[in-house]
């Protein structure tokens, strides 16, 4: 079997070999003096130009520079060589086509596209630049039938990949009348290899326009290609040697080649893949590129919109209800490995809707898996979370509760528009992968309706809810590398910044450390930004000096320190909309808190409003600070000055929404049972003397404690 | 106990950006003292005063700009007259025939007129602005247009929102060489998200200005005021050099449009002239928005500009 390496040699060999025959027969014919020029360009000829600096402009300055490319074709069994000689492969074959060119301004006649303009690369480069075209393929040789050939072009017009064909499949194509041209995406550019001379131009000069590369700057040209330009070759059997010396070329520049060719073909992972099955080409490529394609609508027989999400179905609509309060349901997020799961595979296991008498009741389970670079198994639950927003948004269509305790109900109307359970597969497909884009690259969806089937994965299901409880009670502040802040609520408070950690969640109760890392890595320059913890200075406290810089740096200077564990120093700042007020209670020892919903007066003589008035807008005033629900049973809660110890009254409702975490971390921490018992309520007190009273009787500890100020 | 002065001068300063042809180019920026603070330290550049013109042609019920513009018909002639404004350093043209709400032109209509103005431009000796139409998928398509027309003429095109910004940053600036602005409403943080969204493009400063955006003294003004400055307090005084770009404030829309500037005389006779009262509210704005540190302004009447950059040369 013949090397990968020399195929690549003796490949560049033939190239060369013709673009010295075609240089000879211009001079014969045209005379070394007369000027040569690609039509429409201001880089001459672009791959000279970027490869080696040099202005080519007559046929004699061409001569003298194919000389020079003859120095790029080096035998040597290394990597380098191959790639230099691929490079060079480019230049001889853009030497034969300059010299038809010289011959004539149009040598192909309408027949082929041939060169590219500047304005075509400007045209083209814009969309590849900003992703809106998410890249292009170049098909080389013959498809197995004429069909194939116009199904994959159609395949990647569909996907929004620009594609340009070189040799027999232009035919194919034009057999079966095919629309091709530049507006459709399509081009023929010619009908022999060496044409490739004129999309490596494109990339070459779309580095030079777009990425500022400068002539002969051949690593920033190869990052350029490599990180911006989003392209792969498809090469169909027989490859020739001169094929695989052009593919050598491509892959230099980060360009993988996919091929079914398996002749003396060596396969490279990332870069030459053989894949047997032609129609797979497409698939194939676009994970080998990391191509992801932009999600644009919702494929479903329904209206979808935010303004459906209320919408109730009512019992005498519903065409099924399934109702897991009664049946075994779930819907459950998993991540994967991207080579386990085919995107956008959508399976029903089960019975559908319409093979269900109408009005019928019973269980669902729904199961999402997710691949991607960037994904991590924390986003699982972010993801899953959602699915009632996104299945809500269509019209007749109701989806209540989260995890097994889900309910969707499906209504006449919608069902008799065509909406089938596939189609809430194609929901959570679409919205899924244009939602999470950054960090989701591949997605399937599988739902199930047998009770028998239900019953196993339910218990499976809650074995990963029980797994993902787990990994949020052993997320502590000591725990994880970095916090995150949260500069949502600038807009309208515009000094105040949130430190999320995993322990002390953001005042407003909806960005938990697990959502602002989320929002961070789905949008990196977004209003979470991570903040390092690294140089501690007082941990009981919460001190550290990068959090520090960085809450200065980003409340624009007006905030030098904050300390996340104590009301006292310091304080967090509130923007305006936390969930509670916390306030020292003087004759106490002890601090009141407050929910935004409680309308009555605290026993500090004050009501939320009035408390949130000396809380808000982003200045520190020891002594009060607003906070989130769910901080209260945090260990990290007024850490500081003593911990929820200190805490002697609540309005009855927030008492029991957060009693049994409070009494476990009561428990655990100072081995008191039943503490909430202890904190008074306005049931009890709204004065100072009675909630004195009712501390004194219950022997609340905070009576005990040491005075705060 | 003598009085010691002590200037307050920045480290950091503004970035100065260009636009314009060689013999007609302004600059903006450079600043590295508080707005206006030139008893500080000297300004390398004054703020910038421009002259806004549309595609419609100027406000003939109003006497004195009528007067101005008298005997202007076509696009290039009204072009050639603002250039005439004094104190005019840069005409601006609003490109409010391509509005989908209004005529909607094809891109390639109103790209046409742009090309016929900045050619009258040139020849009148000032650098070019062109506003789109504010509506983000227009302008997806125009303002890309429109740069493909006015290649070599290193135009300010006014401007890329978060929405659009990708196409509009890379095809305006790093396709056909021009100058954008980056258009954010009146927040800090959202500012500072798109121009370094704009740099994740490749576009580097000195290729783009802000515009932090705008609204009529009296009408929520404070808003902008407050952006403004924090902007600028954060390049100057934190060195933020995400926040650095130059800004400019369009004045003239928002200042014409209010009650003060459109009832007319018949109904409120107490209040004067109309066109007296759009003045002062053109002025008063602008006074309000180069305090607050904007580095250029652009207005409409050729009365307003005078005003305004009168104020600015007796304050350099």
């Amino acid at each position: 079997m013949k090397k990968l390496f020399d195929r690549v040699f003796d490949g560049a060999d033939e190239m060369y070999a013709l673009a010295e025959k075609a240089i000879e027969d211009a001079v014969a014919k045209l005379g070394e003096n007369t000027p040569l020029s690609m039509p429409n360009t201001a880089y001459h000829l672009a791959n000279y130009l970027s490869y080696t600096k040099r202005q080519v402009t007559t046929i004699s300055e061409l001569k003298d520079a194919f000389e020079e490319a003859k120095t790029w074709r080096v035998r040597e069994q290394n990597l380098s060589a191959v790639f230099r000689t691929g490079f060079g492969t480019f230049m001889a074959a853009e030497t034969i086509e300059a010299c038809k060119y010289a011959k004539s301004a149009d040598p192909y006649e309408g027949n082929y596209h041939g060169h590219l303009s500047d304005a075509e690369v400007r045209e083209l480069g814009v969309p590849l630049v900003t992703n809106d075209i998410p890249g292009f393929v170049v098909i080389y040789g013959r498809a197995p039938s004429d069909e194939e050939a116009v199904d994959i072009i159609k395949g990647y017009q569909t996907r929004g990949i620009f594609v340009f064909l070189l040799g027999e499949i232009i035919e194919q194509a034009r057999r079966l009348d095919l629309n091709m041209g530049f507006p459709v995406r399509v081009v023929a550019v010619g009908p022999d290899i060496w044409q490739v001379a004129h999309i490596i131009s494109f990339v070459n000069r779309a580095a030079m326009i777009f990425g500022a590369v400068q002539p002969g700057d051949r690593y920033e040209l190869d990052e350029y290609t490599f990180w911006r330009i989003h392209a792969f070759v498809n090469v169909y059997e027989p490859v020739s040697d001169i094929v695989v010396a052009c593919g050598g070329g491509a892959i230099a520049m980060g360009f993988p080649v996919i091929t079914n060719d398996e002749e003396d073909m060596w396969a490279v992972p990332k870069s030459l893949i053989i894949q047997k099955t032609t129609p797979d080409f497409i698939e194939t490529s676009l994970e080998a590129r990391d191509i992801k394609l932009k999600i644009t609508n919702v494929d479903i027989p329904v209206a979808f919109s935010s303004a459906f999400e209320g919408e109730i179905v009512r019992k005498a609509d519903m065409r099924i209800d399934y109702d897991g309060s009664r049946f075994d349901s779930f819907e459950l997020v998993r991540m994967a490995e991207a080579h386990e799961i085919e995107d956008h595979a959508i399976e029903i296991i089960g019975p559908d809707i319409d093979e269900t008498p109408e009005g019928e009741r019973l269980g669902v389970g729904i199961i999402a898996d997710v691949a991607g670079k960037n994904m991590v198994k924390d986003f699982e639950p972010v993801f899953e979370r959602n699915f009632h927003n996104f299945i809500n948004c269509a019209e007749g269509i109701m989806h209540t509760g989260q995890r097994d305790i889900i309910r969707i109900r499906i209504s006449k109307t919608a069902f008799d528009a065509g909406f089938r359970l596939k189609h809430i597969g194609e929901i959570l497909y679409a919205k899924i992968m244009s939602e999470y884009e950054s960090v989701v690259d591949k997605c399937s969806v599988k739902i199930y309706t047998r009770p028998e089937d239900l019953k196993t994965l339910r218990a499976e299901a809650n074995a990963v809810y029980d797994t993902r409880d787990a990994r949020l009670l052993s997320l502590t502040d000591e725990s994880v590398d970095v916090f995150y802040n949260c500069i949502l609520c600038q807009s309208f408070s515009p000094s105040h910044v949130c430190i999320v950690t995993p322990e002390r969640l953001g005042l407003c109760g909806a960005v938990s450390w697990l959502d602002a890392k989320a929002t961070n890595r789905l949008n990196p320059q977004g209003p979470c930004q991570v903040v390092t913890r690294e140089r501690v200075v007082d941990p009981e406290i919460g001190i550290w000096e990068d959090v520090n810089e960085n809450v200065f740096a980003s409340s624009h200077g007006n905030l030098e320190s904050v300390s996340l564990y104590s009301i006292m120093v310091d304080p967090m700042t509130s923007c305006g909309c936390f969930e509670c007020i916390c306030g020292i209670e003087p004759f106490s020892n002890g601090v009141v808190i407050v929910n935004r919903e409680h309308i009555g007066v605290t026993p500090l003589g004050m009501t939320f409003p009035e408390m949130a008035s000396m809380t808000g807008g982003g200045v520190q005033t020891p002594g009060f600070m607003g906070h989130g629900k769910h901080f209260i049973a945090s260990k990290k809660f007024m850490k500081a000055e003593g911990g929820s110890l200190r805490i002697v009254w609540m309005p009855k409702a927030l008492k029991d929404l957060v009693a049994s975490k409070l009494n476990v971390t009561a428990k655990e921490l100072y081995d008191i049972d039943n503490f909430s018992d202890m904190i008074g309520d306005e049931t009890v007190a709204e004065d100072p003397e009675a909630l004195m009273e009712f501390l004194a009787e219950k022997g609340h500890p905070a009576l005990g404690m040491d005075p705060m100020f | 106990m003598t009085f010691k002065r002590e200037p307050q001068v920045f480290g950091a300063s503004i970035t100065e950006v260009e636009f314009g042809t060689e013999g007609a180019s302004v600059v903006f920026g450079g600043a590295n003292t508080l707005p206006l603070y030139n008893f500080d330290a000297q300004a390398k550049h004054r703020a910038l005063v421009g002259i806004e013109i549309s595609d419609k042609g100027p406000d003939r019920s109003l006497p004195e700009l009528s007067a101005f513009y008298s005997g202007a018909e076509s696009l290039s002639d009204i072009a050639s007259r603002a250039c005439t404004a004094p104190g005019a350093d840069f005409v601006s043209l609003v490109l409010e025939s391509a509005d989908p709400n209004g005529d909607n032109a094809t891109s390639e209509d109103a790209a046409a007129l742009a090309k016929e103005v900045a050619v009258a431009l040139a020849a009148g000796g000032k650098p070019v602005v062109i506003q789109g139409t504010g509506n983000v998928d227009k302008d997806q398509e125009l303002i890309p247009k429109v740069a493909e027309a006015l290649q070599g003429m290193n135009v300010l095109l006014l401007s890329a929102k978060e929405e659009n910004y990708k196409g509009i940053a890379v095809a305006a600036v790093t396709a056909y060489g021009q100058k954008i602005g980056a258009e954010s409403s009146v927040d800090i943080n959202l500012a500072k998200q798109l121009n370094v969204l704009i740099a994740q493009m490749g576009i580097k400063p000195g290729s783009y200005v802000m515009n932090l955006g705008a609204a009529a003294a009296g009408y929520g003004f404070e808003y902008i005021s407050s952006t403004i400055e924090r902007v600028k307090l954060a390049a100057l005084s934190q060195n933020d050099d995400a926040l650095q770009m130059p800004s400019i404030t369009s004045v003239a829309e928002d200042a014409w449009a209010v009650k003060e500037a459109v009832v007319s005389e018949d109904d409120f006779p107490e209040w004067g002239p109309r066109e007296e009262r759009g003045i002062e509210m053109e002025i008063s704005t602008a006074a309000a928005a180069l305090a607050a540190g904007t580095d250029a302004v652009i207005l409409r009447h050729p009365a307003s500009v005078k005003t305004i950059a009168d104020m600015v040369a007796a304050l350099a």
